[in-house]
Order: structure tokens, then sequence, then C-alpha cells
């Protein structure tokens, strides 16, 4: 089902081959194969439940598979502890997680200025000046000072996403970075994402399962069904693809909605 | 019956897991303390927490115990003309039992259910996992500065609680039953010394390690939202106060050993 189409021959930044994970007794990956380019922005698709945060955090070891290799610029990360995992990959890769996942305890400037601060930056002058900088891309350098308990959800994943590039990685993970967001302010995000691909070159992993956010942002598509990768293609593969499981996944229908769809046309023919 | 035997198993079986759990936590802690990162403001915060945030409690619970110790005493021992034992049964059991053991289930309640339920909620909403994914691991984070502040407070907050409470038990002996002052001191001096002291202390690090093990791992290991959060906090303060009192008991025995009570008559 996979319809391979890029021109780039470049080594793959993450490779991931034949990863299987169980969560008790449901098995959430059967084997998944997935190669993401330098500087490309794969948006990875399914429903909700597919296990697409559960992938995704296998490409920075938040989670080990039960099966499978995953290598990380050219790293295989499966299988080396925690303490290196700190020192190879978690330095190259940002992430933004659901819902922000910002530290309570801090105000903004303080979340966005963490990263530097662990690497051993203590310089206030340049924390200030580079967080200024990471929180102006997102827009957000009005409320340094505030607490993201007293922000919104849309701010907080843009915090978040400060947060994420202030290291400057080079790559980000995205989980779903415009669920529960208003249709303007998940637009936004979308810009954002593009933005950064383009203005920092970095590579891009966006799990979503909204179909605007996936045409706007994707160099590619991987469609996790069951498991595995149903389809790996460019969104205008995905847009005319004829395959009715994708085609109804695109286009939002429900099993209900296809019953009554045939219940229509058995009428119709009558 | 056959079910109620493989229930008792199940149970068993959980416990020698959960133990298995805390001993993994306890040795990668251990180890975090030599190869981690140590951040000095983070213990500092936690000596805060723990050791300044715990002075009410600590004092309050002190004085109270070894006023109506020294009350309840009083009244027993005066009926047998044993007045002046007043000073020496409630020091040797505020040192050695009272003190350690009420300071931990104080700190276990205050100070365990507030790490429990700080590192539960980070767990639930994806901060350790940010954490992580900064390039910061937990244990250094989150695990080893409270184990410092606890180490380093533990301690020195039961000798306060001990010193208070001998510091009341005078104030009701001397001042309320009016006990001569000679007769209290001599004797206190007479059954009382450092190792009574020492044994209170190292009592108070082993349970400060009980309570900053247990607390940190519901932590860690919360799951299911709030629930799973608030359900964690109850157990960490729970099992902290039952292993404090189990504990306490097998450190009585061997420490008795080292510092024998019977030595000092």
């Amino acid at each position: 089902m996979s319809s391979p189409s890029h021109p780039s021959e470049e080594a793959p930044f993450i490779e991931v081959t034949g990863v299987k994970k169980s969560l008790g007794t449901q098995e959430i990956l059967r084997g998944v194969d997935l190669q993401i380019r330098r500087g490309e922005t794969m948006v990875v698709l399914g429903r909700s439940g597919e296990g697409k945060s559960v992938f995704l955090k296998h490409l920075i070891g938040l989670m080990t598979p039960d099966e499978g290799s995953i290598r990380v610029d050219g790293e295989e990360i499966v299988g080396i502890s925690e303490r290196r995992l700190l020192k190879s990959v978690r330095r190259k890769v940002g992430v933004l997680f659901q819902d922000g996942a910002l530290f309570d305890s801090m105000t903004v400037a303080e979340n966005v200025a963490f990263p530097l601060r662990e690497r051993g930056i203590r310089d206030v002058s340049v924390l200030l000046e580079k967080v200024e900088k990471a929180l102006s891309v997102v827009e957000l350098d009005a409320h340094m000072e505030k607490m993201p308990i007293n922000i919104s959800g849309g701010m907080r994943k843009r915090v978040a996403l400060a947060r994420a590039i202030i290291a400057q990685p080079e790559c980000i993970l995205y989980d779903e970075p415009t669920a529960g967001l208003d249709p303007v302010v998940a637009d936004s995000i979308d810009h954002l994402i593009l933005r950064l691909q383009r203005e920092l070159k970095v590579t891009s992993v966006v799990v979503t399962h909204d179909m605007k956010s996936v045409f706007k942002v994707a160099t590619r598509v991987a469609y996790l069904r069951d498991g595995t990768i149903y389809f790996l293609g460019t969104p205008e593969e995905l847009r005319e693809h004829p395959d009715p499981k994708i085609r109804n996944f695109i286009e939002g229908r429900s099993e209900e909605t296809l019953r009554e769809e045939a219940e229509k046309t058995r009428q119709k023919e009558r | 019956m056959r079910s109620a035997l493989q229930n008792m198993g199940g149970g068993f079986l959980r416990l020698l897991s959960y133990l298995g759990q805390l001993g993994e936590l306890f040795l990668e802690t251990t180890l975090a303390f030599f190869v981690g990162k140590i951040r000095p403001n983070l213990v500092g915060r936690q000596v805060v927490n723990t050791g300044f945030g715990s002075q009410l409690v600590v004092i309050v619970t002190g004085a109270f115990t070894g006023a109506v110790f020294a009350a309840q005493t009083y009244f027993k021992f005066s009926t047998l003309g044993l007045e002046s034992a007043v000073g020496p049964v409630v020091s040797i059991a505020m040192c050695r039992e009272l003190g350690p053991v009420l300071t931990g289930l104080m700190v276990a309640g205050r100070v365990g259910a507030a790490m429990a339920a700080e590192i539960g909620t980070m767990k639930v909403t994806e901060q350790i996992d940010a954490l992580r994914s900064i390039g910061v691991h937990p244990l250094d984070y989150l695990v080893l500065p409270r184990a410092a502040g606890m180490f380093f407070s533990m301690p020195l907050l039961v000798a306060e609680a001990t010193g208070f409470g001998i510091v009341a038990s005078y104030v009701i002996t001397v001042w309320g039953f009016k006990v001569p002052f000679a007769w209290y001191d001599a004797q206190i001096r007479a059954f009382t010394d450092l190792s009574d002291i020492g044994i209170g202390m190292i009592k108070g690090f082993f349970f400060g390690g009980i309570i900053v093990l247990v607390s940190c791992h519901q932590g860690l290991t919360a799951s299911n939202g709030a629930v799973g959060v608030g359900r964690g906090t109850t157990s960490a303060v729970v099992i902290s106060s039952l292993g404090i009192l189990i504990v306490n008991f097998f450190l009585s025995l061997l420490l008795n050993y080292f510092f024998p009570l019977s030595a000092q008559a």
C-alpha cells in the first residue's frame, strides 16, 4: 500500500524498522517500518487510540519497543541506557507534547529557558535574549512572567513549542499539535510548524488526526492503521488514493455514516 | 479454600514485586548520587521544604508528646515514690522511640504526601516525559534533591522533637508537679547519654529513606489522572507510616545490640 516518492537519496534522520510494542495485553504496534528524511515534515496520521503517540515516544526513547530497531541520526537508540540517551538523541530532538507539558511550578520564561539552563548557560542576559527570541517566534513575548495555569491551551502549546526549539534541535516531534484548539489557533500552530521547517530546516514528525493540518504541513504522510504503516506517500497521493479505508478516514466517515449512505443508495435503487 | 490460597499467593507475589521495585529505585537513586547531576539549589529548596517547613508539626508533636508522657508517668510513679524517675523514662522514650517514630509519621504525612502528589501530577501531565525529552534524568531532578534534603533534615528534626519533648517534660515535672530540679537533672544525666540521641537520629535517617523511597515511587508510577495521583498520595502516607513502624521494631533490636540500654544503669 505504500507509494514511495521523493528525490532525496540522503540517509534518513530517523529509521524505524520492525518496531513492535504491546501495552498489557493490547498489541499497539505490530511491526512499524518508516524512514524519515532529514529536513522533511512527516505526518503520522491515524485514528485516536491507534498508537500514534506511543510511536512518537519511541522515536526519542521515552518508550522502548518489544522488538525492532530505531536509529536516530545514524545511532541505534534501542537498548541503550537512559543516561546515554540524555546525552545523545535527546540533545538533537525537541518534543511538543499533546498538552504542552509545561512545568507548572515555573513561569513561561523559566519554562522556555529550562533547556538552556540545563545545558549550563547561566548568564542571565544571554538567557533572556534567547528566551525573548524563542517567545517572539511563537508571538508570546508579552507573557513571559505568567504562570502556565494562567494562559490558554493554545498559548501553552506555543510556549511548549518555544521550549522545544530554544536549544535549536535538529528535529522536532509534535504530538497532536492542534488537538483541542479552535480553528484559528490551530491554523497559527500549522503556520509555526511550516515556518520552523522553512527557517530552521528542522526535520519534523507530526502526529495528528487533523486532516486540514496534514495537507498544510506535510511533506509526506504515513497512515498508521492496525499497528502498521498502512499508507506512505505525499499528501497529494493520499488525497487521490482510491482505498476505501483511507477515503473514509480522510473524509471522516464513521461506520454509522457508511450504513446510512448504503441505506440511502438502496432506497434510491428501489 | 483454593481461591483463598490463590489470593494469598497473589498478594504475596505483589508484595515481592513492590519490594523489588523499591529496591530498584533505591539502587538507581544511590547510583545517581555518584553518577547523576546534583543541583545544590534544588537540594537547598528541599531542605527548606522538609526541614524548615516541618518546624511547627515537629515542635508541637515533640513538646506535647513529652508533656503528656511526663504527666502520665508522674501520676503512676508518684504513687510508688518514684517521681525522680520521670525525667529519665521520658528522655529515653523520647530519644529512642517516640521522637523518631512520631517525627517519621508526621513527616510522612506532611512531606511524603506532597512528594507523591507533586511527582505524580508531573507524571500524569507528561512533565516527567518533558524533563526526559529535554535531557534531564528524572531521578537527578526529582528524587535526588528530595532524598538529599530528607537525609539532611530528618535526623535534625528527630533531635529537635526529642529536645522539645524533654524540655516539655521538664516544664511539667519540675514546674507543674514540683519535682526538685536536682533530682530531675541528676536522674536524666545518669540514665541518658549521647548514644540515646544518636539512636534516634540514626532511626530518623532510615525513616527519611523510607519516606523518600515510598513517596517518590508512588509519584513516579502514578497513572489514571487525578484519581491515580490521589490514590498514590494516600498509599505513600499509609505505606511509609507502616514501614516506619515495622522497621522501627527491627531497628530498635539492632541498635540496642550496639548501644545496649542496660549498660548505662
